[in-house]
């Protein structure tokens, strides 16, 4: 140890960089860091494939200890806990009847209704090969990357529920941001009430809840499942429930992330649903089954009009998409006097 | 002139000793596997050596050897660029003002000294992690990384001190 048991050296190396440099540099490092975050992200992707092969090797037999000392404690209580979980295995064998009644009656709803069904989801198996749990960033490495069809933004789940979602992805292995971690903020949905929310991960084990609308309704105990807003992660992945600490709302989580050994990357297949392309057969009077509207255009001073059909004004409307200012004549009460209108129905992309 | 060939090899790797003990540092630090599957943070290793070696032999382990240490528990650990490596650089600073201090100390107070160079850098982390992040990180990951890296400074600068004696020594000055 240091304790001047040798004699202290006080000679400084000639070549060495003055401290002043050194800190300069580091500091242009932080700098530079918070304007491109994304500063090491090929190289981290690099560095986890090349060392892919041996975190397999390696993490096996260590994996092996620690699930052999994790399990110590539960040796005296085996008998118990065998009880236990056969009775829970009874009483979930009856939810999974009662959940299969209620799929295939849902799934005849949705028939009856001819309701839009669910984006497919495809999922990539993948096993976890790597932890890393330091201060300020609480990771995953898998052992699938853009070579099995993996790309980043993707939920990540295990058995239980979700665990977080890729951010980098190599060619072989991917990094996962728990949802734990400081860089995480999801979109949910609260049941019962369908209250949405951001859940923000703050390096604890359970997620802040941030409700979208100050003053919502939240009861400890409400369902958290992802919202799909913004059309990266699917709708309805279980995540936790509500909790309460004493000063705020929070989410306790389904999944184990320190549990978890084998993990399904959800691939999101269908992209968000675009809404249709308006036609003019879409207008109120056409969709009515009335004949075509006459737009009357009144020109100002010598009081001339001119009469313009929706598929007249077709051409000049920028793209399908572009919803037509619908002219709609107005009637007065007398029936001979048409007083020209303007309705605009919705934002013009062009405003 | 064998003889000096020789002397000048066994005197660079010497020379190399407690930076490489650091780059050492860093890469166990950062291994992604965990027999306590990542429910504890690991200690600090690299700013054992920086705190060692800085203290015995700065000659050995200049600001610049720090710097590089801090990038590359950066670049491994994946967090935000510069965080660890400012917060070393800043650590360094200290240790080398205070080092007649430092160096004095012996025992329990030895660790006490590491101690306040951890809290240094566990602090000015976390300074420089809520600058990057815009609020500020909970600390109760950093508590556990600096009590866990504290506990484990004890066998290791058992283990600093044998690779000191044998394999780096003194300054040839001081013989």
């Amino acid at each position: 140890m240091a304790n001047g048991t040798w004699k202290i050296a006080r000679g400084k190396g000639g070549a060495q960089l003055p401290l002043a440099i050194v800190a300069v540099l580091a500091i242009a490092l932080v700098v530079l860091g918070k304007a491109q975050s994304s500063l090491f992200d090929r190289a981290h992707t690099y560095y986890s494939d090349s060392i892919a092969p041996l975190l397999k090797s390696a993490g096996q037999p260590l994996d092996g200890v620690g699930k052999w000392m994790s399990g110590l404690g539960g040796l005296l209580d085996v008998y118990q806990e065998n009880q236990r979980l056969k009775e829970e295995n009874a009483r979930l064998r009856q939810w999974q009847s009662a959940a299969l009644v209620l799929e295939s009656r849902v799934k005849r709803y949705q028939l009856l209704l001819n309701a839009v069904p669910d984006p497919s989801l495809d999922a990539i198996s993948a096993r976890v090969i790597g932890r890393n749990n330091r201060p300020f960033l609480d990771t995953l490495i898998l052992d699938a990357g853009k070579s099995r069809g993996v790309k980043p933004g993707e939920a990540v789940v295990d058995a239980r529920g979700m665990v977080g979602r890729v951010f980098l992805a190599g060619d072989h292995t991917s990094w996962i941001i728990l949802l734990t971690d400081l860089n995480s903020r999801i979109p949910v949905v609260i049941e019962p009430g369908n209250i949405p929310a951001i859940m923000a991960g703050d390096n604890s084990d359970d997620p802040a809840l941030e409700p979208m609308s100050p003053g919502a309704p939240i009861k400890e105990g409400g369902q958290v499942v992802t919202s799909g807003d913004g059309g990266l992660l699917p709708n309805g992945l279980p995540v936790g429930a509500v909790v309460w600490d004493g000063s705020a709302f929070r989410v306790s989580l389904l999944a184990d992330a320190a549990a978890a050994d084998d993990v399904r990357i959800v691939d999101l297949k269908a992209p968000p649903e675009q809404p249709p392309v308006v036609t003019p057969n879409d207008l109120p009077a056409a969709a009515a089954g009335l004949p075509p509207l006459v737009t009357t255009h009144v020109l100002p001073g010598n009081g001339a009009s001119a009469a313009q059909t929706p598929a007249a004004l077709a051409p000049m409307q920028k793209g399908a998409a572009a919803a037509p200012r619908k002219t709609a004549p107005l009637v007065l009460p007398s029936g001979n006097a048409t007083l020209p209108t303007t309705t605009n129905t919705d934002d013009h992309p062009d405003q | 002139m064998n003889e000096r060939l020789g002397t000048s090899i066994s005197g660079t790797f010497a020379a190399a000793v407690p930076f490489v003990c650091g780059l050492l540092g860093v890469i166990v630090t950062n291994i992604p596997v965990s027999v306590l599957r990542g429910t504890v943070p690991p200690p600090l290793f690299s700013l054992m050596a920086i705190y060692f070696w800085c203290l015995v032999r700065p000659d050995l382990m200049p600001p610049a050897a720090a710097f590089a240490l801090g990038v590359l528990e950066d670049f491994l650990s994946g967090g935000p660029p510069g965080v660890w490596a400012l917060s070393f650089v800043i650590t360094y600073a200290l240790i080398d003002r205070e080092r007649d201090a430092f160096a004095g100390l012996s025992g329990f107070a030895a660790l006490l000294g590491f101690a306040a160079s951890m809290l240094v850098a566990s602090m000015s982390a976390w300074l420089i992690a809520s600058f990057v992040y815009g609020r500020f990180p909970p600390l109760v990951p950093l508590s556990i990384e600096f009590a866990v890296s504290v506990v484990v400074y004890i066998p290791m600068a058992m283990l600093f001190g044998l690779i000191h004696r044998h394999l780096v020594g003194p300054l040839r000055s001081e013989f």
